[in-house]
């Protein structure tokens, strides 16, 4: 590396070290910069925060494809050819089911906080459990609305209803797939630690399921 | 903030092309989209040759030619191709994905991209994309159209990986020392970048979605005509047109032209600023306007609209946005003028090249103003004149940047220098040629429709067009043909003998710069480089006349951790 030779970098560097130094999960290390400490710094296991920067990233891009449809939703029902879809009963026994599992997460969380991990399996199956069911629930409510004629194709609004219920499906299998590869996952020699996995997991279940709730609404109301 | 994982996401080295293809290296990702966009751009390129003599030799006969004459569906097939290929594989894939995956990790000092596998991920879902897009051409045409949108909606996903993770590299995995002031510009025009393609990106992928299930499952999302009867009547002048669908699309790509732009008001000024050796004119201003052209960019859709017809009072809003659009814009070329000037310049191909950008940005954004007037688009909005505006601000200028950075980073990509003579030749006759193809269509579109000329005048004008069209055709063939000069120039410095290149060509201060050229597999050698100051010290009173970020101070502070 070649050397800086004026005496005005010496204020740059104490900023800098300060600044590296108040990344917060850096361990203290000792030596004079230069590289006596970068030894040690390699072992560490990564730090988890992109994971949930990148979660938090995720459910913005998921929210904005998401408010398109909505959008597109508010100006579209102005139609003539609108015909309001009148939502199965079904949908808010589903609902109940998404709102529940919300909780087990969270209860199995808490399980795992006080590593009791018999508890939190078991919470964490129920959550799955749970998800699984709401989806075939989703299922079953459009075998309903079929069973009644109201097809994809008869009007706008049931194009809305069944484009909303569809994506938001479709984003709650992956849901599952979270919740199950962290069920399965032996994290001995993971990057992460369970509990990182299970917060990560958990922030993208609870958009899923405020995420249902706006659609619900904005299906209800929007009729 | 600080992170370092030895060897956690980066898969041991193992031999064999498989491994090589699908490796989720950053660099060879990077080098991977590079080589897609370099294969894009030249079909691109053909095709607009072939409709620019389609205009002027209708009668001509060539291979796509023929079959051009007879529908005007084929003409319009070659130019959603050529559209298609340059925007998507060209424009947004290059500048960001390409050298952004490349140059990203080397520049905040990681040793890889957040997520390594979205990357891969990203890559191949564009290759399928444009295998896709190039397919739709060659199929019929109501499933050539299915074809495309499924192109568009896997772009959109591999856009939004890409997004993704780059946000995340730039917020997680900054090395010690690199706070954000400090930050290259280019990495804060990626991280911009970034922010804006995941929005719009999942609004495209929310339209395609919508309009494919339209048009495979009958669904009635964008079925125009009832939901265009159904408006009040000041709303729609266009009957036929459907709005919606419009409105979602222009929500997309107006803001796709920042999307292509934001990386390469990064590069510039980068280069600018290293070939001028002074640091970049207010620095900080300069990022505020790079965040602020992506604010803006991402509001200003509506402006599509003035000739589609809305709300009246929309298109006030939305010419005032669009026109604070200059502010930002000023902000940058005023800072690439005052790094420009008093600078100990470095005439390479490189600043050339980003001269000649800056030039086009100027030519393109004064065309710009009389698109952003809602009152003078009457004026502005003829084919002759978008085409000419758009081409020379996004397109030509975006093209300069992208070339401007693969003759500032190749030593770095592949260990060699392209060879600066062929190159400022190359630079010359391109520069004249896009100014000789771009510059009448601008006239043809403002004479042929301006109604400060009589009936009469227009007459004479309309006559002399063709002549006009022609200069345009016979320029683009000269254009082209001297592209191959570029060509040439990259394949033979590819597999010329390496020389061993020194470590920092250009005398450059950032952190890709501390590593050897080509830069090793592993980035900084499992050991995180620490930074020291900003990226464009070029102001210091050493003998060198620049400090770069990795030098370490000659007075070690003891570390007070």
């Amino acid at each position: 590396m070649p050397g800086p030779t004026s005496i005005q970098e010496l204020e740059p560097a104490i900023v800098a070290r300060k600044d590296g130094g108040g990344g917060g999960d850096l361990p203290p290390t000792g030596g004079n910069g230069g590289g006596g400490d970068d030894k040690n710094r390699g072992r560490r296991k990564p730090s988890p925060n992109r994971y949930y920067t990148g979660v938090a990233i995720g459910i913005v891009a998921v929210l904005m494809f998401f408010m398109a449809l909505a959008s597109a939703f508010l100006v579209r029902k102005g139609g003539a050819d609108w015909v309001p879809v009148r939502i199965p009963a079904l949908l808010w026994a589903n609902t109940m089911v998404l709102v529940v599992s919300s909780a087990t997460l969270e209860m199995a969380r808490k399980r795992l906080g006080k590593s009791d991990s018999a508890g939190f399996r078991r919470f964490w199956l129920v959550t799955t459990v749970l998800g699984v069911v709401f989806l075939i629930g989703q299922v079953a409510a459009w075998r309903i609305l079929l069973r009644e004629g109201i097809y994809l194709a008869s009007n706008p609004a049931s194009s809305f209803f069944y484009i909303f219920t569809g994506a938001h499906a479709v984003h709650l299998v992956g849901g599952v797939a979270a919740l199950l590869f962290v069920a399965k996952r032996n994290f001995s020699q993971a990057q992460v630690t369970q509990s990182v996995a299970a917060e990560v997991t958990s922030y993208y279940w609870h958009f899923m399921d405020a995420l249902w709730l706006f659609l619900l609404a904005l299906l209800y109301l929007g009729r | 903030m600080v992170t370092y994982d030895e060897g956690a996401n980066i898969p041991s080295p193992r031999p064999g092309w498989l491994s090589r293809v699908f490796t989720t290296e950053h660099k060879t990702v990077g080098m991977q989209f590079l080589w897609l966009s370099l294969a894009s751009v030249l079909v691109g390129m053909a095709l607009s040759t072939v409709l620019r003599v389609n205009v002027s030799w209708p009668t001509a006969t060539a291979p796509l030619l023929n079959s051009l004459g007879s529908t005007a569906d084929r003409y319009a097939a070659v130019r959603l191709l050529h559209g298609s290929l340059m925007v998507f594989f060209v424009l947004t894939a290059a500048p960001q994905m390409g050298f952004g995956s490349f140059l990203l990790p080397l520049q905040i000092g990681a040793e890889e991209m957040a997520f390594p596998t979205f990357n891969l991920l990203s890559l191949w879902l564009m290759s399928l994309s444009l295998v896709s897009v190039t397919a739709s051409f060659f199929l019929p045409i109501g499933l050539g159209i299915n074809v495309w949108l499924i192109g568009s909606a896997l772009f959109s996903i591999a856009a939004l990986l890409s997004a993704l993770n780059f946000c995340v590299t730039v917020i997680e995995l900054r090395t010690i020392g690199m706070t954000l002031p400090r930050m290259p510009v280019t990495v804060w025009a990626w991280f911009v970048n970034a922010i804006l393609s995941l929005l719009i990106f999942s609004v495209l992928l929310a339209g395609d979605t919508a309009v494919l299930s339209d048009r495979l499952l009958g669904s009635h999302f964008f079925s125009a005509a009832t939901f265009v009867a159904a408006q009040p009547h000041n709303l729609v002048r266009d009957v036929s047109s459907p709005v919606l669908w419009q409105r979602l699309f222009w929500y997309f790509a107006q803001a796709e032209v920042y999307v292509a732009m934001l990386p390469c008001f990064g590069i510039i000024t980068h280069l600018v600023a290293t070939f001028s050796r002074k640091p970049v004119w207010k620095e900080r201003l300069v990022v505020l306007a790079i965040c602020g052209v992506g604010l803006v960019g991402f509001c200003v859709w509506g402006y599509h609209m003035f000739a589609t017809g809305m709300n009246p009072y929309a298109p006030l809003v939305f010419s005032v946005l669009a026109s604070s659009l200059g502010v930002p814009a000023a902000i940058l070329l005023a800072s690439w003028l005052a790094t420009l000037r008093n600078g100990r310049i470095h005439l390479t191909t490189s600043l050339l090249f980003s001269v000649g950008f800056i030039s086009l940005f100027i030519s393109g954004g004064l065309s710009g103003i009389f698109l952003a007037r809602h009152d003078l688009y009457r004026a502005a909005v003829s084919e002759d004149f978008v085409i000419g505006h758009f081409h020379l601000v996004m397109g030509v200028a975006a093209t300069f940047a992208i070339l401007a950075a693969l003759f500032f980073w190749f030593p770095k990509l592949y260990g060699r220098r392209l060879n600066e003579r062929l190159g400022k030749a190359h630079f010359w006759m391109t520069f004249a040629g896009v100014y000789l193809v771009f510059m009448p269509m601008h006239w043809l579109g403002l004479l042929t429709q301006s109604s400060l000329l009589s009936e009469v005048q227009r007459g004479a004008v309309a006559s002399a067009s063709s002549s006009i069209r022609d200069v345009v055709t016979l320029a683009t063939i000269c254009t082209v043909a001297a592209q191959f000069l570029f060509v040439w120039n990259f394949f033979s410095s590819l597999f010329q003998p390496r020389v061993p290149e020194a470590d920092n060509p250009w005398q450059a201060t950032t952190l890709e710069w501390s590593i050897a050229s080509p830069a090793p597999r592993l980035n900084f050698g499992g050991v995180p480089p620490e930074v020291y100051r900003g990226a464009y010290e070029f102001n210091s009173n050493t003998a060198e006349g620049f400090v770069t970020q990795f030098a370490a101070p000659k007075f070690p502070v003891q570390n007070e951790r």
